[in-house]
């Protein structure tokens, strides 16, 4: 074929390829380059440097904060996987009352937004927190809540649901004849559980575990509220964007890039751990669930419902305060809706802009997620093997860094848009796109493209076929990934606050502000307002998913 | 009805070489199977015609119009897929339809068209049902009708049976061969059981490692098998050694001098098949005009309709025969002398080495 009618053949899905790669290279590539190259630059000459590196490493103030990351994002990980594992072992090997109750709590402390959990605890165990309070009446000084181990302990209860889920996902996958396998060789069955069991969905909780450790470093709102001069990485990097402004935010964005760093380091780690460790199996003899009995049955089951009524409790507070009758920022006794009253009263644009912003993005990514789904899934090139890769950078990713990207390619000349919706959009949109993919090509996989051959071969063109016969096939994939990414986008504080202004100020950051400013009420209501939009999404997941625990992970 | 001429079709994917410069002719209104196992390139074919696969070089023309550089959705070559693809949001009547909908077909023409296809398939009861609610026969005649509903110029099968239970597989052959005939649509048949390929097609073509190796009517592929790969795979095949003596040719297991056959001084090797070798219990007469070759029985199966011998000749050949039960054969134990015998006239021979081709 000669090159002009290889041209004029060059049919619709190459064109789509090539419209992802110059979207994602525009919106993903070029920020995160962008970000890389000013932490090599001079703030004030501009010139090439590793002067930025020298002093992160150098300096006690970013030494510290380097440690301090760490230090709650392993410890934050560890609390997680000593109470995920156990409740996934619990839940999946024995009779547990209320099992689907347990799952939703768990999937709730999931999609909650961020930050209620530190506020709700300052509300609790700060220094004028009600337990504080309470106790206090007897003399009891309980420890306070601020500084590593309260962040800890957020870190802990936010994120053992994903270690939980994924952890119970692979032990109900399991082959039952390994285990009887093991007992039949000989095996206790506490050696059975440690050197069959635990060894065998090992590649599960290290998954959860690596995504519990990179929400943990990039986590912004737990640190920022519950810190009090106990540092991370992700704090300090907003505040050196915030005394960097108008000049080359590089100690920020060097900063950005060591979090990065240690994300992907992480990652690669465990990548080469799993490399050698493939359990696939065919799950002919499903795992039975056995009866406790007895005061262990007790135990087990004051564990599981203890763990995730703890874990849901912050918030439950939330929900609790915002009902409380207030006066300016003071809590006057009794109940009321002043709260409410005064977040339409002062924050209407809020609400309004986080619907608008989150659904501008979802709408966005729907589009993108189904295209894009069907390049990774039913083209081999070389194009779609990049782009499937890509998909898993907007994880790693902080949403600081995205943010400082998107400053730094947008900001300046005639396409100056930092602070418009727009800008916002496309941030949620890029930071919350793998949502959408990730739902929509495992619903593709399952699709045979025979479907779409069949289409195309009676007289279909590949627009058409993709349009009349795939996405009827995969809608409920799409559908789940809408609501996902939603329900992400929505919740967004960290990028939302470097790229926000006056006009588009959304739920989350208002909250931040509130919560900073010591309005716990006018923030309860806000967070009522986002967990119930939370919650109507997530019922409407269980709806549409066909796995509705596997959907949120 | 139309023709399909293919002309020195190659595919490469990489190095991998799948379809070696495929040359073939379909005359209008055959039914032509291409055979062979899976990884010969039948199916890479017949997505290559569909249009599903880009070929590397070559032509392909219906009715001597190239579609080669078409799309596949503008090939007119309709396909009935292995899964049977039948699209599981819409019913059977909109499946059917989709094709004719698809080339803006007016309503009117659409129902009467379904309907008269239903008809043929005989599905027209389960009209208005989704497909999760057919069994799987019935899945692949809504693929067939879907598919000759567009009164395509050529009808493409890929395995449409295989997914199917033995029983059915061989009730639908029946059924697709007769609607074939009666719509005399040109059709590529795509499949690896041999079985199916000699009793529907018109011509089969026995492909492997993306060469065509014999392109003949069922009654030749069986008979004259052009080469050894064929001898084997169609049907089976005992290979016999033939060693050369001064002048003559004699067969190593048996000793039956084969001179008079062969004329080329090259190797050969002697070919029976099963069914041609007969079993003799120790003592019986035997016909002065077959070949006798003398073995120890290794093991019998008793299959019912027929019984399986293996067998090592004296010359230490392994050798394999089919035939009726016996029960003086099936009662031999094991390790038992049995004489075999074969007409002279069912040897066959090939070339050792290269591609093993039939000697005349």
């Amino acid at each position: 074929m000669s090159l002009f009618q290889r041209l004029r053949h060059t049919d619709f899905w190459t064109g789509v390829t090539g419209l992802i790669v110059a979207v994602l290279a525009l919106l993903l590539l070029f920020p995160i380059l962008r970000v890389l190259m000013l932490g090599f630059v001079d703030a004030d000459t501009g010139a090439f440097t590793i002067g930025n590196f020298v002093e992160l490493f150098t300096r006690n103030y970013y030494l510290n904060g380097f440690k301090n990351s760490l230090f709650v994002g392993v410890l934050g990980t560890l609390g997680a996987c000593l109470i995920g594992i156990p409740l996934a072992f619990f839940t999946a090997r024995f009779h547990v009352q209320g099992q689907a109750w347990i799952s939703t709590l768990a999937i709730l402390v999931l999609v909650a937004p961020p930050f209620i959990g530190a506020y709700a605890w300052i509300m609790m165990l700060g220094s004028n927190g009600f337990m504080t309070n309470f106790f206090g009446l007897f003399g009891i000084e309980t420890p306070t809540i601020y500084g590593a181990h309260g962040i800890i302990l957020v870190f802990t209860l936010k994120f053992f649901p994903f270690i939980y889920l994924m952890t119970q996902t692979s032990l109900n996958g399991m082959n039952k004849s390994f285990e009887d396998a093991a007992e039949n060789l000989g095996c206790t069955p506490w050696q059975r559980f440690t050197k069959i069991t635990l060894p065998l969905v090992f590649p599960a909780v290290s998954t959860g575990a690596i995504i519990c450790f990179v929400l943990a470093i990039a986590d912004f709102g737990t640190p920022a509220i519950l810190g009090r001069g106990f540092r991370t990485l992700s704090t300090i990097a907003f505040s050196a964007y915030r005394s960097e402004l108008g000049g080359r935010p590089t100690m920020a964005v060097t900063v950005s890039i060591v979090m990065m760093a240690i994300s992907m380091l992480a990652l690669l780690a465990q990548r080469r751990i799993l490399s050698k460790r493939r359990y696939a199996s065919a799950l002919t003899n499903p795992p039975v669930k056995q009866r406790m009995t007895g005061w262990r049955n007790t135990v087990m089951h004051v564990f599981c419902h203890g763990i995730v009524l703890i874990a849901m409790l912050p918030t439950l507070v939330v929900v609790y305060t915002s009902f409380l009758k207030t006066n300016g920022p003071v809590f006057i006794g009794g109940y009321g809706l002043e709260s409410y009253e005064r977040i339409l009263r002062t924050a209407p644009e809020a609400i309004s802009n986080s619907f608008v912003f989150s659904l501008g993005a979802v709408v966005l990514i729907t589009v993108f997620s189904g295209l894009i789904s069907y390049v990774i899934v039913r083209r081999e090139t070389a194009a779609a093997g990049a782009i499937d890769f890509l998909m898993m950078v907007p994880y790693l990713v902080p949403g600081v860094v995205m943010a400082i990207g998107f400053v730094t390619t947008f900001r300046g000349g005639p396409l100056d848009v930092v602070g418009t919706a727009g800008l916002l959009i496309l941030l949620y949109f890029i930071r919350r796109l793998p949502y959408g993919v990730r739902s929509a090509t495992s619903s593709l996989r399952q699709i045979k493209p025979s479907m779409e051959e069949a289409a195309v071969n009676l007289g279909a063109a590949p627009a058409k076929a993709f349009l009349v016969v795939t996405v009827p096939l995969i809608l409920p994939g799409l559908i789940v990934g809408a609501l996902m990414s939603f329900i992400t986008a929505i919740n967004e504080l960290s990028g939302t606050l470097i790229l926000y202004d006056g006009g588009t100020i959304t739920m989350p950051v208002q909250i931040y502000l509130a919560v900073l400013d010591g309005e716990f009420g006018l923030a309860g209501a806000l967070s009522t307002v986002l967990l119930v939009c939370t919650g109507a999404c997530v019922y409407a997941v269980f709806r549409f998913a066909e796995n509705r625990d596997s959907a949120f992970l | 009805m139309a023709s399909v001429e293919i002309t020195g079709l190659r595919k490469l994917y990489g190095d991998v070489v799948a379809l070696s410069d495929i040359t073939l002719t379909i005359p209008s209104g055959a039914f032509y199977t291409l055979l062979g196992p899976s990884g010969c390139g039948k199916t890479t074919l017949l997505r290559t015609i569909a249009g599903f696969h880009a070929q590397t070089s070559g032509q392909i023309a219906v009715d001597g119009a190239p579609i080669e550089t078409l799309p596949a959705h503008k090939r007119d070559v309709a396909m009935v897929f292995q899964d049977y693809a039948v699209f599981p949001h819409l019913s059977v009547h909109d499946n059917v339809a989709f094709g004719l909908k698809q080339r803006k077909v007016d309503k009117s023409a659409i129902k009467t068209r379904v309907a008269e296809v239903l008809d043929v398939v005989q599905l027209s009861h389960l009209a208005d049902r989704m497909p999760h609610e057919l069994s799987g026969g019935q899945q692949q005649r809504v693929g067939l009708a879907r598919a000759i509903v567009v009164r395509p110029k050529v009808l493409l099968m890929d395995e449409p049976l295989s997914n199917l239970d033995a029983k059915l597989r061989v009730d639908l052959r029946a059924e697709l061969r007769r609607i074939q005939r009666d719509l005399g649509i040109t059709t590529i048949y795509v499949t690896h059981d041999q079985e199916e390929a000699l009793a529907m097609s018109d011509i089969v073509c026995v492909m492997h490692g993306g060469i065509i190796q014999q392109a003949a009517a069922p009654l030749d592929i069986y008979l004259r098998p052009a080469n050894r790969f064929v001898a084997t795979f169609v049907g089976a095949n005992n290979f016999l050694d033939v060693d050369r003596t001064s002048g003559g040719a004699v067969l190593r297991s048996g000793a039956a001098n084969v001179a008079a056959r062969i004329s080329a001084e090259r190797p050969v090797t002697c070919a029976i098949r099963p069914e041609d070798i007969h079993a003799h219990p120790p003592g019986t007469a035997i016909d002065p005009g077959r070949i006798v070759i003398e073995a120890t029985m290794r093991e019998i199966s008793f299959l019912g309709r027929e019984m399986e011998i293996f067998a090592v000749t004296e010359a230490g050949e392994e050798i394999k025969a089919v035939a009726r039960p016996d029960p003086a054969i099936v009662a031999l134990p094991p390790k038992s002398p049995v004489t075999l015998t074969v007409d002279p006239d069912a040897l066959s021979f090939f070339a050792q080495g290269g591609n093993g081709d039939r000697l005349p």
